[in-house]
């Protein structure tokens, strides 16, 4: 009656434990999804919030997107001019020469006024494709006429890279141009291409740079221009703009002349003041958590040691120094001990004397015995394992016996 | 005082709003202000627990391996009510649970809490602190305070051996004459004249009593009886090296030191740490001490019976408990609240101050059994030069737990490695074989057992030497 009760019980128990085992795990489910849900939208707003724009570096020699120019850069080192891509004026300073074309686009980040001038005394030649910053500087003596559009126009001039090339992507800015300058592709009033010698370099200014891009270099007459232009040297040092436009020297200006935002200035005001506001959050967690509700308890353990320890001590030791002497006449006494009884010798009986009574018990030759059990110490440990198989062995002989 | 979670989750919402206002540094500010006033206003509003009063009730004794329960009665004398958290702290090895418990005392009245003590450790136990958390309306705040309410719980030998017992009395019975087996009575004690019946042993027949009456009479014997049997527990180093598997799942000490989280529920014998390590394969199993005291209290409850005095000694190196005199009846409490505060201290044994301690305590010839170890170097220096004062007065019996370790380890076999174990293992059998041999010599009786059979092997010991009069 009372095992029929208990049973019932028991199982009432367990079927209710298993319902709520059940509810447990499912709550843990639906946690785990909101969880996993939480993460992923986290994970996937930014990329919904991001403006659609194009991703690539605008006229980067190394760059493969549809607004750079590897394929510019590619078609020029095969053709055997040596592309140096550089991302700060300094070092395009640095790397131009007497025989080296300084190419500056609107993508270049100039920074300063002083890195223009530092640009415009380089030695070498210089060509300055789209509304590059600083233009007066780079420049000197030309003038905008206006803004024009893009699209293919003839050359309509002497010059012979311009000739050559015939129809071109060309428009943006129209320059008028300075006494004795040469300009080609002709808009509006002025030319949207102007060379001339200043100072002893050679500028050619561009009104457009998107010619010299993976998108529009195939078309037209665009690419022969572009190698006619900035293949002229065996050097060109392309200006592109950095990874990092702080890295830029003396970046303190933008490609604009606007003032270069940080990741600081592009976060609002409010974000910081929340974020000290949750470290106030932390700190009050802190000390909610760090209150403790009573003091620790101490308490004074024994000793944990076990007996033993002296024995597998005495084993390691063995072990170590390879004391195959102290271990084979331990073996062996410990094997005489044990057959000194069953073998009816007195305790006090010599190892032979016990080897003796072992051999005419077991009917064995005494030899090996009396070496068994007096012999010399074992040579090596696979000697020492042997030995004490073989007492072994001999103990089983003389217990069956 | 102390914050709650919920101060934390306010602060933190706060954030949101910062993050969503025009002015956010002054919301900043008036956050932290508006937190610190509802935080002070809980702080006031929360109960008093500077006037609050406790009343512990509830056992003070508890066998190791079994629990009680401790109430601890809370008066709030207080204007408001208190609600919060209660920590009744105890030392980790008292096993208390649970860890904290919800507390709700209106003013001017008193609540009764409940502890379960599942001690894991013999010894003494003591409750350390008792400290009350009051949480304010809002649950932003609370108060706290820490209070002592002392009580201590003496945790006893778990005695595991009893259940030796009845097989033991049954042959002391037996030894008694009381046994129907109406064989001439073991023991050499006249008892009494009773009349013949058949089946009685012609050789007890007391002619001159029968000449006196018409019947035939035959005497009947007993074993000897009021003989003194003091048992002397070493406390030294020898008896801190733990052996075998601790029977009681967890080992006597096997605890948590002061971890916060870690002290679960921890009932009941088996949560992993015993059987998981395999028989005597480190620190799981009991100390020679405790499986000593088990087989004292066999050997105490035995003779007791068998009507000799007992009394016990423990001693290392000054008297660490006694009991003398104690009454049939109260010896074996007497016993096991004499032991459970013991613990083997690290000093080597003072054999000369023990021998001393034993012939100033047994003036009349006794059985002195001595619990100990058969180690060669602490018996050489030791107990071997004084046992001749002790042998020549009284009987001595000295016993010592053998290491089943030792004897795994001196099978050993296979590898070089497990042959050296075997040798460091047969070379300790055979020094303490040697000892064994050295004792028995000086005709002291000695047992040597394995852990589980130690207690049992001890009380035939007892009964041999009864049966054989020796006493």
């Amino acid at each position: 009656m009372t095992a029929t009760t208990t049973r019932t019980t028991t199982g009432t128990t367990t079927g209710s434990a298993t319902r709520a085992g059940t509810r447990r795990r499912g709550r843990g489910t639906a946690w785990g999804t909101l969880v996993v849900l939480l993460v992923l939208g986290a994970a996937a707003l930014p990329a919904l919030l991001a403006p659609d724009q194009p991703t690539g570096r605008l006229l980067d020699p190394a760059d493969t997107s549809l607004i750079g120019s590897s394929a510019l850069s590619r078609l020029l080192e095969a053709h055997g001019v040596e592309v140096v891509r550089v991302e700060t004026p300094g070092a395009a300073v640095a790397a131009a020469g007497p025989q080296t074309l300084l190419l500056i686009t609107e993508a270049s980040l100039l920074g300063s006024h002083d890195a223009a001038v530092r640009l415009a005394e380089a030695p070498g030649d210089r060509l300055i494709a789209g509304h590059a910053s600083f233009l007066d500087v780079l420049a000197p003596g030309l003038n905008r006429e206006s803004v024009e559009r893009v699209r293919s126009r003839p050359p309509r001039c002497a010059l012979r890279e311009a000739v050559r090339a015939g129809d071109a992507f060309t428009g943006g800015i129209s320059f008028s141009s300075p006494p004795g300058s040469t300009g080609c592709y002709p808009a509006g009033d002025g030319h949207t291409l102007v060379r001339y010698t200043e100072d002893g370099h050679t500028v050619t200014a561009l009104g457009d740079a998107s010619f010299l891009t993976n998108m529009w270099l195939a078309d037209d007459g665009n690419a022969a221009l572009a190698l006619n232009l900035a293949g002229a040297r065996p050097k060109l040092v392309w200006l592109a703009q950095g990874d990092d436009p702080a890295e830029a020297e003396d970046g303190a200006t933008g490609a604009d002349g606007e003032p270069a935002r940080s990741l600081g200035d592009l976060i609002p005001g409010g974000v910081t003041w929340a974020v000290f506001q949750l470290v106030v959050a932390v700190a009050v967690t802190a000390l909610w958590r760090a209150r403790r509700l009573g003091p620790v308890v101490t308490e004074r353990l024994p000793v944990v040691v076990r007996a033993s320890e002296t024995v597998e001590g005495r084993g390691l030791l063995y072990r170590s120094r390879r004391a195959r002497d102290r271990a084979a006449l331990a073996l062996r006494a410990a094997a005489a001990d044990r057959l000194a009884p069953l073998l009816g010798v007195p305790r006090t009986a010599t190892a032979e004397e016990v080897a003796d009574a072992a051999a005419a018990r077991t009917g064995q030759d005494p030899g090996p015995v009396r070496a068994l059990l007096c012999g010399p110490e074992p040579a090596d440990d696979a000697a020492l394992v042997a030995l004490a198989a073989d007492l072994d062995t001999l103990e089983r002989q003389v217990r069956d016996s | 005082m102390a914050l709650t979670g919920r101060a934390g989750l306010l602060a933190a919402l706060a954030a949101i709003v910062v993050l969503l206002a025009p002015e956010p540094g002054l919301v900043v500010l008036a956050a932290a202000l508006v937190l610190a006033a509802l935080v002070t206003a809980d702080l006031l509003l929360a109960g008093g627990v500077r006037g609050l009063r406790f009343h512990r009730d509830g056992d003070n004794r508890v066998r190791l391996g079994g629990s009680l329960v401790i109430g601890l009665v809370v008066d709030n004398p207080g204007p408001r009510r208190l609600r919060g958290v209660l920590r009744d702290a105890w030392q980790p090895s008292a096993g208390a649970a649970p860890r904290r418990q919800a507390l709700d005392v209106p003013p001017g009245e008193r609540r009764r809490l409940v502890t379960t003590l599942t001690p894991v450790r013999r010894g003494d136990r003591e409750a350390v602190a008792v400290t009350v958390r009051s949480v304010g309306p809002l649950g932003l705040a609370a108060r706290q305070r820490t209070f002592e309410a002392p009580w201590t719980v003496r945790v006893l030998p778990p005695f595991l051996s009893r259940r030796h017992l009845p097989a033991r009395l049954a042959r002391l019975r037996e030894m008694d004459g009381r046994h129907p087996a109406l064989v001439r009575g073991q023991g050499t004690e006249f008892d009494s004249l009773r009349e013949y019946v058949v089946g009685d042993d012609v050789r007890s027949i007391d002619w001159r009593a029968s000449a006196r009456r018409s019947d035939v009479v035959v005497r009947t014997w007993r074993p000897e009886r009021d003989r003194r049997v003091l048992i002397v527990l070493d406390t030294g180093r020898t008896s801190a090296g733990r052996i075998g598997t601790a029977p009681l799942g967890f080992g006597p000490d096997v605890s948590a030191p002061g971890s916060d989280a870690g002290r679960g529920p921890k009932a009941g014998p088996g949560p992993g740490s015993g059987p998981g390590s395999g028989p005597g394969s480190g620190a799981s199993g009991w100390p020679r001490l405790d499986w000593s005291m088990d087989a004292a209290l066999l050997l105490a409850a035995l003779a007791a019976r068998a009507g000799d005095r007992v009394d016990f000694l423990a001693y290392d190196r000054a008297v660490r408990a006694q009991v003398s005199g104690a009454s049939r009846t109260e010896l074996l409490s007497s016993m096991v609240n004499a032991m459970a505060p013991i613990e083997a201290e690290l000093v080597e044994a003072d054999a000369a101050g023990m021998a001393a301690a034993v012939l100033s305590r047994a003036r009349r010839r006794c059985l002195v059994v001595l619990l100990t170890d058969l180690n060669t170097a602490a018996m050489e220096e030791g107990l071997l030069p004084v046992l001749p004062q002790l042998s020549a007065r009284h009987l001595v019996l000295a016993a010592a737990v053998a290491d089943p370790r030792v004897a795994e380890m001196a099978a050993g076999r296979g590898s070089a490695e497990a042959v050296y174990d075997a040798a460091a293992a047969e070379r300790l059998r055979g020094e303490r074989s040697e000892v064994t041999a050295t004792l028995r010599r000086q005709g002291v009786e000695v047992v040597d057992a394995l852990p589980e059979d130690f207690a049992p092997a001890l009380a035939d010991a007892y009964l041999a030497l009864k049966a054989a009069g020796r006493l």
